[in-house]
């Protein structure tokens, strides 16, 4: 697969003496689902923000599509390929209108007025947000916002969307239902970095499990290899999944990935007994 | 069931009592006697008891985004409302821009602001305008020979009937020029508004502060509200004197968050790509001939006004 965002040997602080990130090398590709953990201040905002061309590395350097990040021109086309939604939406919303929030990254690229109202209404009828169009972010719920956030990053067409704890501020229905999106998204086409606590959530989704620690890159891997490791993980203050874990205690190859594998998994050893 | 009726507000009963005053300075000497008096008294007790306004800067927003009007052409609400209130300020005499004022507050409600909401908003401005129109209508004099005369220090207070001439006339204007700034807010959402004053080639960098001012009064209302609840259930409001500590307490972490606030704000924008400049894709409304008659008719009144020297 094509590769998307690379960074070589990549170090960040906010201030002099404290690395936020040291020595970070990793690449993602288009069409990889991959899942960041760490505990906070591991590094993975820092990273985000690295990546999302908002902050700009001291040192080492971070390569887009092949061609290296180092004039304004290249961060410009850096934020354009890679879309970064906040956490807290409230910190990314900023406009008077939905609609108007979803044109403001297409505004900024300063496309033909007709190029970015066709953006604005793509993205609206994707997450639902048509009849919320001339509504204010301020008389919004929880589970719209983040929608709006999502639609307006998404307007922008970036190749690589990278969400900090999408389902930080999110009800289980919203939660599930911004799930649907990533798998619309990933059958699309997109590279997806999500930044998460949900052990579960990532061995259950991704293809791929980057884990920070102190500023470094502890473990890059498949879910499997990673999760493996307890002492690595208990180090980072995680668990192992349950599924996991289930998974091992009853024997299974391979682990079952989703309660469903799980049942089938079952199911089948009580046939076979 | 009864309706409980509301309690006067602090603001409300000032501008009340200045109207009364006002009320009858203005038409002192010009009815007959128990009129003025009378007329005063029930405008005062209107202002008074009748409007009730809470959390001014919402209920503006609610009310444009609700409005009837909100559908209407947004430059042609703003070139019309600004063109009234230009021929309003040139009118000479006071019932033309009494006109305005009435009508523009007739279309005020009847784009969806109740009556006591809408004087409610006018409290505060109303107030200012009866300020100052008292201050025109009485003078010092060393001798008591107006209409009406209150002694004062070594003189009197003194009001006569060229200071009342005067200050129908600004009043009247003042009131028209309120009522025309009140249909443009009132009717149009602030996006709308913004998107023509960025048509307007007013410069970029105030019409970006406007965005962020109106976009973080929301967030601070809201931030506020939660720290105050926090605090409340936690007795930082027992008795005076920790009421104002924690209310101290408060803003002042309030104003520390927003620093933060801003720069993470400024993070989500760069990352979308903003460069110096915020930018919408403004939506536009057709234009109505009905709607432009709404405001070509006065307007065309108003011209013939000035014409016959009005």
């Amino acid at each position: 697969m094509q590769e998307l965002l690379r960074f070589e040997d990549v170090s960040y602080a906010y201030e002099p003496g404290r690395d936020a990130l040291r020595g970070l090398s990793l690449s993602v590709a288009a069409g990889e689902r991959v899942a960041v953990l760490g505990a906070n201040g591991a590094g993975k905002s820092t990273f985000f923000l690295l990546a999302g061309g908002v902050l700009t590395p001291a040192a080492g350097q971070v390569v887009f599509e092949g061609a290296p990040v180092r004039r304004p021109a290249d961060l410009s086309r850096l934020r354009r390929g890679v879309g970064l939604v906040f956490q807290d939406p409230d910190v990314q919303l900023l406009a008077g209108t939905v609609e108007e929030e979803v044109s403001f990254g297409p505004m900024n690229l300063r496309l033909p007025e007709g190029e970015v109202a066709r953006r604005v209404e793509t993205a609206l009828a994707a997450f639902e947000l048509t009849e919320y169009r001339r509504r204010a972010p301020q008389y919004l719920s929880g589970g719209e916002k983040k929608r709006v956030t999502l639609a307006d990053v998404l307007a922008m067409q970036p190749r690589l969307l990278l969400l900090d704890e999408p389902a930080a501020s999110l009800d289980p229905a919203h939660a599930r239902q911004l799930e649907g999106h990533l798998a619309r998204l990933h059958r699309q086409g997109l590279a997806l970095v999500v930044a998460t606590h949900d052990v579960d959530f990532a061995w259950r989704w991704a293809g791929r499990v980057l884990l920070f620690q102190g500023g470094r890159l502890a473990a890059d891997g498949t879910p499997e290899t990673v999760f493996a490791d307890r002492v690595l993980l208990a180090g980072c203050g995680l668990e192992q999944p349950v599924l996991f874990r289930a998974g091992r205690a009853l024997g299974l190859e391979p682990l079952p990935r989703t309660v469903e594998q799980l049942e089938q998994a079952v199911g089948k050893e009580r046939n076979t007994l | 069931m009864r309706r409980r009726v509301p309690r006067p507000e602090p603001l409300s009963l000032l501008t009340g009592a200045l109207a009364a005053l006002v009320g009858w300075s203005l038409l002192a000497g010009s009815l007959p006697r128990p009129w003025p008096a009378a007329l005063a008294l029930a405008l005062g007790l209107a202002l008074a008891l009748g409007g009730h306004s809470h959390g001014s800067a919402v209920q503006i927003d609610r009310l444009a985004r609700a409005s009837r009007w909100a559908g209407m052409n947004a430059p042609l609400k703003t070139v019309g409302c600004c063109g009234l209130l230009a021929l309003t300020l040139c009118c000479r005499t006071p019932w033309p821009p009494l006109g305005v004022f009435v009508y523009t507050a007739a279309l005020c409600m009847a784009g969806g602001a109740g009556i006591r909401r809408y004087l409610g908003l006018a409290a505060l401005p109303a107030a200012f305008v009866l300020l100052s129109t008292a201050a025109l209508l009485w003078r010092w004099a060393p001798a008591p020979d107006g209409l009406a005369d209150l002694p004062l220090g070594g003189g009197w207070l003194v009001l006569d009937t060229a200071s009342q001439a005067l200050a129908r006339l600004v009043l009247a204007r003042a009131l028209g020029a309120l009522g025309c700034l009140y249909l443009l807010s009132l009717s149009t959402p602030l996006p709308e508004l913004l998107a023509v004053l960025r048509q307007a080639h007013v410069p970029a960098l105030l019409l970006d502060l406007a965005v962020l001012i109106y976009r973080y009064i929301f967030l601070m209302l809201d931030t506020a509200a939660r720290m105050r609840i926090a605090a409340a259930s936690r007795l930082g409001y027992e008795g005076a004197g920790r009421s104002l500590r924690t209310t101290g307490l408060v803003y002042a972490n309030l104003l520390g968050r927003s620093f933060g606030r801003a720069r993470a704000c400024q993070q989500a924008m760069e990352s979308r790509g903003w460069e110096g400049e915020i930018r919408f894709l403004a939506r536009r409304h057709p234009v109505r001939a009905a709607h432009i008659a709404l405001f070509a008719v006065p307007a065309a009144g108003l011209l013939a006004a000035l014409a016959v020297g009005g």
